[in-house]
């Protein structure tokens, strides 16, 4: 990444730890205290080597995908790790972890409405810091290689530059590093948006 | 160009062809790559047991510099290309394409699997590339290894049986 690349990921640093803090919060809430969100990297990867960088790779995942419906392009995307995805979908629902290979709808539900909850407390917190009115779609459940998921998320970016911005957000219960993710892919649009609302709430602080 | 590689045992070299890379190989070596809406490119020689493979992103560069590999108008051409630099004459190539879902079941944004299919399948043509095989469309990821010196094409569909063309 040359410096400028650099300067521009990192001016959204402060934006989107706030965001996950806020997430962080609702995800508390949702858990009863149990689970934490920090925020891990924010990084601009070339194309060609975001899914080998991210560390995930061919690896078949549980995720919770939901879009922006007010900038097209931008996905966020909450992965989870089989296990530890069936323990929370039993502790939600009250019942015994499942081990039959195939999700029931009671567990898909329980995931989907923990990335409805914390998408929509992530998203929310973008929008009252930046004034950028972003609206989340319905989130949607699948299990699917998270490679083939990431690039249908980097179509837009794909289409003006070799590089793709992605946020990753990691998760805690009490403390432990889980192997779940928040992956937040904002479209070209929308990180301009970010990047000129930063730039001029710093330009303003100056001033006063 | 792929320039990661892993060899899995003393003469088989398996390259990773990642998001609008391309790469080429002889009877030695094996491609894999997963692929969403994106769709991969495959051409063989079946006599020489050489091969190329691109992982097309876009259905068109519109005169954008880049990854040829990226865009289905270059990554053909580019995978011609690197196929003559190894010894391997255009004259005998097929192709195998595979990919191009609408992931999140065509309910998410900018879907473009249908036109990266169409893309690929006119420059094919106007190269005029014969295709042997395909697994297309459809809603979910796959997961492709290709081997040159057998030019089989191996699809894994997550929760399907792995297909091979």
């Amino acid at each position: 990444m040359c410096p400028t690349t650099i300067n521009r990921v990192e001016v959204l640093r402060p934006l989107f730890a706030a965001a996950t803090h806020e997430a962080s919060a609702a995800m508390c809430r949702w858990t009863d205290g149990v689970i934490s969100l920090t925020l891990d990297d924010i990084c601009e990867l070339p194309l060609d080597q975001v899914t080998a960088e991210l560390g995930f790779s061919d690896d078949l995942l549980t995720m919770v995908v939901l879009g922006i419906e007010s900038e097209p392009g931008t996905v966020l995307i909450l992965t989870f790790d089989d296990d530890n995805a069936r323990q929370l979908a039993a502790t939600l629902t009250r019942r015994e972890r499942r081990t039959d290979p195939e999700w029931d709808e009671l567990e898909m539900s329980a995931l989907t409405e923990t990335g409805n909850i914390l998408g929509c407390a992530y998203v929310n917190a973008l929008t009252r810091l930046t004034g950028q009115i972003l609206i989340p779609s319905p989130p949607y459940f699948l299990r699917d290689y998270f490679a083939s998921v990431l690039e249908q998320a980097l179509v837009e970016q794909a289409m003006s530059s070799d590089t793709a911005l992605i946020c990753r957000t990691g998760f805690h219960r009490e403390g432990e590093n889980l192997n779940w993710h928040v992956l937040f892919v904002p479209s070209r649009s929308l990180r301009e948006k970010l990047e000129r609302n930063v730039a001029s709430s710093s330009h303003q602080r100056t001033r006063k | 160009m792929a320039i990661s590689a892993s060899t899995s045992s003393s003469t088989v070299k398996t390259i990773h062809v990642g998001m609008g890379q391309t790469a080429v190989g002889d009877k030695d070596t094996v491609f894999t790559s997963v692929l969403g809406s994106c769709v991969g490119v495959i051409l063989w020689h079946p006599r020489l047991a050489m091969g190329a493979m691109a992982h097309v992103v876009l259905p068109a560069s519109h005169g954008q510099n880049g990854q040829p590999g990226k865009f289905a108008d270059t990554a053909i051409p580019q995978l011609i290309h690197q196929l003559a630099d190894i010894g391997c004459p255009r004259a005998g190539l097929v192709a195998k394409i595979a990919g191009g879902a609408c992931m999140f079941k065509g309910g998410g944004p900018l879907q473009i699997g249908d036109d990266n299919i169409a893309v690929v399948r006119t420059i094919l043509h106007q190269h005029g590339i014969p295709l042997a095989a395909d697994d297309l469309g459809g809603t979910s990821g796959r997961k492709v290894t290709f081997e040159c010196a057998t030019g089989r094409l191996t699809v894994e569909i997550a929760g399907q049986r792995s297909r091979v063309l």
